[in-house]
């Protein structure tokens, strides 16, 4: 009797053990699963399906066909990789040069860096109602100041023409989004050991080789954290844009969050949305999957 | 040491979390009537209305605001859904096919026999009430009109007999003299608003129709591209060339702020930027500002309506008591309260109230125009039209196509948009 007992005992503490971690892990996967398992599954089913009044009737892969075939939806997408583009390069470029800067003993620096967080710390809307008036061609500052420099203004609509519109639009989001590039980037500079430079500078390498083979190099990782971040932000832009343009002058800065917005809430077709949010996700996912195997690489060399 | 066990600590956060809840409940009673409405001039009548209703009837009506957008949203889930939160709901007339065919409005005919009434009285404008019949005119009646915005003609009076010109009474004076005087007065002679969406449809329908276009056909099939809609944005395309640049992305602020500021002769825009006008804090054309009706050009001019109807859910649980409001809220009195916050009303006996037309010199202009107003054509899927209208109207404006090139390929669209949900679509 007594060894089966004490057999029994074990057994059932190794699975208490066992247990355990699952136990705790218990309340965030429920949650998990709840935001984000269950969701997904739902946008599925809505995706194969279309929502009348009737109730749902089952399509197939009709709103997917539809999707192939919806040059809009191929505008948007489109759009929202030259935004994705441009707005990237631009903030990676200026968020660098600024770190730089700040990273070396300039006058003022607590000062700078606390300036240069304010647009990030506006709410979305706020900067983006505040932009539309800016951008306004009669009233706004922006032609204001351009024509106390006796400029003419009077073909500068910023958001009224469909090209410089889309520019506009990027410039918002430059100006809002690189304080956070210029953040994450900051941090990785001051990460760096003081060594690897000071072995540089005895091998007599000059300023721009010092950044090229030790800088680079040793900020990878935070840049491409960062990069990560503001790429899945850019590729789902929605708000900047809903403000200051709706997506017009007609179609040419419409993303495709705001053409999925539109076509769920507005035109209430939401078989069609969930299947363009699928196509939204994909992107997403591969852009971040490439990412992430570029970084885990680099963090292994 | 134990604490305690699993089971007390799942139990304690189920009480805390009831007691949270039941908290929530309890500010509200169940005889409480929930009203979603339009955050802005229209919500501020209305909370008034109900603080004035709560203390003659002892009964709460709680007024929830919504932004534009969001309210329509917001009605559309909620309507939908197996119960309504709200008794009562405010519906811009666009939107009030889609609710109708949904199914989601209780009918008003039988309320008003449960009361010995054979339905709303003689004093409504009948072009209010009309949108409120499901279908248009004919139909079953959903709701009432409360708010009775038309679109109006503002233009600059004190230029007008500066220069001793006629005011505009066609399309074709509205951009001669519009030119003439923005030559001499060195401002823009016509603003419009030519943002993507409702603001670009809403501004092109008066010109559409004035110059004989009509969007759908008996058969209910899109014709925007007409020779005669060709003709009407041809028509706006020239107004651009008095109109400020940028306008492609003006929205009905942008427009009044022209109007305010001076820098502009004339524009359509709704009435409630009338009060603006006399406010010297905003406005630098105070008692300069006339109002006419939309102009003629092949046919009599007309204006876009675009009223606030309120209606009771079908799936409310206290229609009866919603109805009640509903009467005593579009009733002359309420309805002169709200007028004076400065809603339009809907109701002939309000325009032709002496104390209202000396405050508001624009009525009897703003009578005529309701009484001789069109809606917009009246489909379920209108949101889905105005937007595709909308972006093709905006990229003739931004140049991108010409003007036939963008009504053809507006036609297509709206067309695979009524056979994708298969529905036909109304001329009102």
């Amino acid at each position: 009797m007594e060894p089966q007992r004490a057999k029994s005992v074990t057994r059932s503490v190794q699975w208490r053990e066992k247990a355990f971690p699952y136990a705790l892990l218990a309340p965030a996967l429920l949650l998990l699963a709840a935001l984000t398992v269950y969701p997904f599954f739902y946008i599925l089913h809505t995706s194969v399906h279309r929502l009348t009044p009737a109730g749902e009737t089952f399509v197939g892969a009709q709103n997917f066909l539809r999707l192939l075939g919806d040059p809009f939806f191929y505008r948007a997408a489109v759009q929202t990789l030259v935004f994705t583009a441009s707005a990237l390069t631009l903030e990676f470029a200026l968020g660098l040069a600024l770190a730089l800067l700040l990273d070396s003993q300039i006058r003022g620096r607590a000062l700078w860096r606390a300036l240069l967080l304010l647009p990030m710390i506006l709410p979305p809307v706020v900067a983006g109602v505040t932009w539309r008036l800016i951008y306004n061609p009669g009233f706004g500052p922006l032609n204001g100041a351009l024509r106390l420099l006796g400029l003419d203004t009077r073909r500068l609509t910023w958001l009224a023409d469909p090209i410089v519109a889309l520019a506009s639009v990027v410039l918002v989001d430059v100006w809002e989004w690189t304080p956070f590039v210029f953040l994450i980037l900051l941090a990785g500079l001051q990460a760096i050991p003081e060594e690897p430079y000071e072995a540089a500078r005895i091998d007599g390498s000059s300023p721009w080789q010092t950044f090229r083979h030790v800088t680079l190099p040793l900020l990878l990782p935070a840049l491409l954290v960062a990069l990560l971040l503001r790429t899945m932000d850019l590729v789902r832009l929605f708000d900047s844009v809903f403000i200051l343009t709706q997506g017009g002058p007609g179609f040419a800065t419409e993303t495709l969050s705001l053409y999925i917005y539109k076509t769920a809430f507005r035109f209430y077709d939401f078989g069609y949305a969930a299947a363009a949010s699928l196509a939204l996700l994909v992107v997403t996912g591969a852009l971040s999957r490439l990412y992430i195997r570029f970084l885990t690489r680099e963090e292994r060399a | 040491m134990k604490l305690c066990n699993g089971g007390t600590v799942v139990a304690a956060a189920l009480l805390l979390s009831a007691l949270a809840l039941g908290a929530c409940r309890s500010r509200s009673t169940d005889s409480d009537l929930l009203m979603a409405v339009n955050a802005g001039v229209e919500a501020d009548g209305l909370k008034a209305s109900a603080a004035e209703y709560r203390k003659e009837r002892g009964i709460t009506i709680r007024i929830i605001e919504y932004p534009y957008q969001s309210l329509f949203e917001k009605l559309m889930i909620s309507l939908t859904g197996p119960s309504s939160n709200y008794d009562l709901v405010m519906i811009d007339d666009p939107w009030f096919p889609r609710l109708a065919e949904m199914q989601t409005l209780a009918e008003l005919a039988p309320l008003f026999r449960a009361r010995g009434l054979t339905g709303p009285d003689g004093d409504f404008v009948e072009a209010s009430l009309a949108l409120c019949r499901h279908p248009y005119r004919t139909g079953a009646l959903y709701a009432l009109p409360c708010v009775g915005n038309t679109q109006l003609f503002f233009y600059r009076r004190d230029l007008y007999e500066k220069h001793g010109l006629e005011p505009p009474r066609t399309w074709d004076d509205v951009y001669r003299t519009g030119k003439e005087i923005g030559e001499r007065e060195g401002i823009y002679g016509y603003v419009m608003r030519a943002a993507q969406g409702n603001a670009i449809v809403s501004d092109f329908m008066p010109l559409f129709w004035a110059f004989g276009g009509e969007m759908f056909d008996a058969s209910g099939r899109p014709r925007v591209n007409s020779p005669e809609g060709v003709a009407a944005l041809e028509f706006m395309l020239r107004l651009a060339e008095i109109a400020p640049p940028g306008y492609a992305n003006f929205n009905a602020d942008e427009v009044g702020a022209h109007l305010l500021q001076g820098t502009a002769v004339m524009a359509i825009n709704w009435p409630a930027w009338i009060p603006a006008f006399a406010d010297p804090a905003r406005s630098k054309v105070i008692g300069k500002i006339g109002y006419l009706n939309v102009p003629s050009q092949k046919r009599p001019g007309a204006s876009s309506i675009g009223n606030w109807l309120v209606g009771i859910p079908r799936r409310s649980r206290h229609a009866e008591e919603a109805f009640e409001f509903l009467l005593w809220v579009t009733a002359p009195e309420q309805m002169r309260q709200s007028a004076l916050k400065g809603n339009p009303p809907t109701r002939r006996s309000v325009f032709e109230d002496p104390e209202l037309v000396a405050r508001f010199p624009s009525y009897p202009v703003q009578y005529r125009a309701l009484v001789g107003s069109r809606p917009r054509p009246r489909s379920a899927v209108w949101n889905e039209i105005e937007n595709t209208f909308g972006i093709y109207l905006s990229q003739a404006n931004s140049g991108y196509y010409s003007a036939r090139e963008a009504l053809d390929a507006a036609n297509r669209d709206i067309e695979a948009i009524l056979q994708r949900w298969n529905l036909s679509a109304r001329n009102p």
